[in-house]
């Protein structure tokens, strides 16, 4: 038996496939007669959905308005977005005085201008930068957002991160401009890139030490007045809170989850009680025991706000959440990296902080960024224990008394707020994975 | 055992090994190990001098991974002493984490940090360990990577190399910390057999270079060409050990010649 081909096979087009549109749209959507019925049928029902919303909230909603009476007058069924806007000021700030509110603003850019470096290509030290925005933008923006004495501590703090800040905007303003890092920068300008390491440092050092003496002195001329935090509020409110509660939740997260998978019998046993204490209590209990039974055990003089004490509460309940999400990361390393680790000769935390950890976090950045967007939105619980943040002051709306019973409009706009806010850090996530991956493990 | 000590051995381009190879570096003595119930390693005794090639064979689940990973201390070993480079291995983690950047290792899974590119692989220990700058930790790891042939993968990331080139990175990862003593726990086991040669040929190259090294593995043509002498573990004892002519022509117990038939 021999079989020889004589002619070619003509090459054929690709069956249908999901490249074209109609393709996509056959093998997706109208696959079979039930596909079809049920594609229509929902089709339908979100074409009805999107023109309700559509009808309520823009073609009748009225922008413009003094009261929600006048609101009436002009659309009966439309939502009154003029209530919203009214309070715009409100839902941003709270009861910030309205003359101060620069402040606030101010406390925002210099925290996008510090942060901005981490996102600029050849731009060195970024750790650092990192590192600086948690340990030194705080004193800044606390002093600039309550304002009032200094202590002489907080004095140092301040100059250290007007320092902080002005040397991570020259660093940005080198690397991105391919002068390499600051310091080398600096190094090269005076002449000494030849000279001994060690004299490089002292010459940086006594730089730095100037600066932070010209940082010091300029600060003693500011003079802010004191809000108290009583009257912060609104998203401003909820940035403080749930942004601290970030930069401190995960490096908490992460010594709890180092801590529980210890040798040392103590701290792994009291890193899995504290966890397991903060898991198996809802967030709003553990907000009022914070508020109002953790005063009961302290001496009068040790008296805390609630601010305060409400950020350390969101902090350590969501320190535990992240340790377990970090111990699951660390459980999917496998056993060879830390082998590969200890053979080159790195000692525990040398292998913890340079091996296991990058990978294991990278691992884990969906459900780390999950955690921070509740943590985000279940900032809104403090509103229970009476602080004026976003939810209270979106509620406060509907008795304020030009706009009575205004529920709807408001709530619906801190809907879009928080989707906003909320679908950036998922997307940004996303990017993240994308950017750290480096293929698949071992 | 006494007799090695002042035997003349020869490396594998047949001259005599140097004088200086008669110091001891590893002593292991009355080794004994348990996995909870199970006896692992019994009394092992074993002298490794300076210079010295030592390959360890035998059937899976006979100790010899164990015996070697005991050495630079990823096993605990609970009875017994193992002193490495004068240094005796006990709970001191400051001892440990010395012994462990004279002794590099190279695994069967390579345990290459799959974050980091090849270069940063190399230059992670002297950077953080040696304490180099990390200009003379990138000259001295790019030495290493001419030396394992694979240059131009620098900056890659480990996943992109093959498992032949990626085992290579996992030896000069070792070398750039310049060891003493390298150990190999079957380095080529988890290759296709056209890469394993590339590995191999690294090895007697280094080899040749007059490293201290041991070696685990099954390939019997590498441990003929380099071998100072064949170390033949079973059940956890040390069953017979003599260089490797004898050891291959002539060997003297039951268990050795029916292990030898079934893997020739």
């Amino acid at each position: 038996m021999e079989y020889v081909r004589t002619k070619d096979v003509p090459t054929r087009k690709p069956p249908m496939n999901e490249s074209s549109l109609l393709g996509w749209l056959k093998i997706n959507l109208f696959d079979t007669l039930f596909s079809s019925v049920l594609t229509v049928l929902v089709l339908t029902a979100i074409f009805f959905a999107v023109k309700a919303l559509w009808i309520w909230g823009v073609s009748d909603g009225v922008w413009v308005a003094e009261t929600r009476r006048e609101c009436f007058k002009i659309s009966l069924d439309g939502a009154c977005w003029a209530g919203v806007f009214a309070w715009l000021d409100n839902i941003f700030y709270g009861r910030y005085p309205r003359d101060e509110l620069w402040r606030v603003n101010l406390g925002g850019v210099l925290l996008v201008i510090w942060m901005l470096p981490l996102w600029l290509p050849r731009v060195r030290g970024k750790i650092l930068v990192g590192l600086s925005v948690v340990a030194l933008y705080p004193f800044l923006a606390g002093y600039l957002f309550s304002g009032g004495e200094k202590g002489i501590f907080m004095q140092v703090m301040i100059a250290a991160a007007i320092v902080g800040l002005a040397a991570n905007i020259a660093n940005a303003v080198t690397g991105y401009f391919n002068h390499g890092s600051l310091s080398n920068f600096i190094i090269r300008k005076i002449g000494k890139s030849e000279a001994h390491e060690k004299q490089q440092r002292n010459i940086l050092l006594a730089i730095l030490l100037f600066a932070l003496a010209v940082a010091f002195i300029w600060q003693m001329s500011w003079t802010e007045e004191n809000v108290t935090w009583t009257k912060w509020g609104g998203l401003f409110l909820t940035f403080v809170i749930s942004g601290i509660g970030i930069a401190a939740a995960l490096p908490g997260g992460i010594f709890l989850a180092l801590g529980r998978r210890s040798k040392l019998p103590v701290v792994r046993v009291l890193s899995t009680a504290f966890i397991e204490l903060f898991r198996s209590v809802p967030l709003i209990t553990v907000l009022f025991m914070a508020t109002t039974m953790f005063p009961l055990f302290v001496p009068e003089s040790f008296q805390l706000n609630k601010l305060v004490q409400v950020i350390i509460a969101v902090c350590l309940f969501y320190a535990c959440y992240l340790a377990e999400t970090v111990r699951a990361g660390l459980q999917a390393i496998p056993k060879g990296q830390y082998e590969g680790a200890h053979t080159i000769g790195l000692g525990y935390w040398g292998t913890m902080g340079l091996i296991i950890m990058p990978q294991a976090l990278k691992h884990m950045i969906p459900n780390i960024v999950g955690t921070f967007i509740n943590l985000l939105k279940s900032t809104t619980l403090v509103s229970v224990i009476g602080l004026f943040d976003i939810l209270n002051i979106l509620r406060a709306i509907s008795k304020d008394t030009p706009w009575i019973g205004l529920h709807k409009e408001p709530l619906v706009f801190g809907a879009i707020l928080f989707f906003i806010i909320c679908f950036a850090m998922s997307k940004y996530s996303r990017h993240l994975e994308a950017k750290l991956a480096t293929g698949h493990r071992n | 055992m006494s007799n090695t000590k002042t035997k003349a051995r020869k490396n594998a381009n047949g001259q005599l090994a140097s004088a200086a190879s008669s110091e001891v570096i590893i002593d292991l003595n009355e080794v004994n190990k348990w996995y909870s119930e199970f006896h692992v390693l019994k009394n092992i005794n074993l002298v490794v001098h300076e210079g010295e090639r030592i390959v360890i064979c035998g059937p899976s689940g006979s100790g010899k991974s164990t015996l070697i990973r005991c050495i630079n201390h990823l096993e605990e070993h609970q009875d017994g002493s193992i002193v490495v480079d004068g240094i005796t291995l006990d709970k001191n983690l400051k001892n440990i984490d010395h012994i462990r950047t004279e002794v590099g290792m190279v695994f069967q899974s390579f345990n290459l940090f799959p974050h980091l590119t090849i270069l940063e692989n190399l230059t992670l220990g002297p950077i953080w360990v040696r304490k180099l700058t990390k200009v003379d930790a990138e000259k001295r790891a790019m030495e290493y990577l001419e030396r394992v042939r694979i240059p131009e993968q620098a900056d890659k990331f480990p996943a992109q190399l093959s498992g032949g080139q990626q085992q290579r990175v996992a030896i000069a990862r070792s070398l750039c910390m310049n060891p003493k003593i390298m150990l190999f726990d079957e380095p080529t086991s988890a290759l296709d057999p056209e890469m394993i040669k590339e590995v191999l040929d690294v090895m007697i190259e280094l080899a040749n270079t007059g490293m201290t090294m041991i070696v685990v593995t099954h390939e019997m043509g590498f441990a003929k060409t380099i071998a100072d002498r064949v170390i033949f573990m079973d059940e956890g004892v040390i069953v017979e050990e003599n260089e490797p002519n004898a050891f291959f022509n002539n060997p003297q117990q039951e268990r050795t010649k029916l292990f030898l038939s079934q893997i020739l």
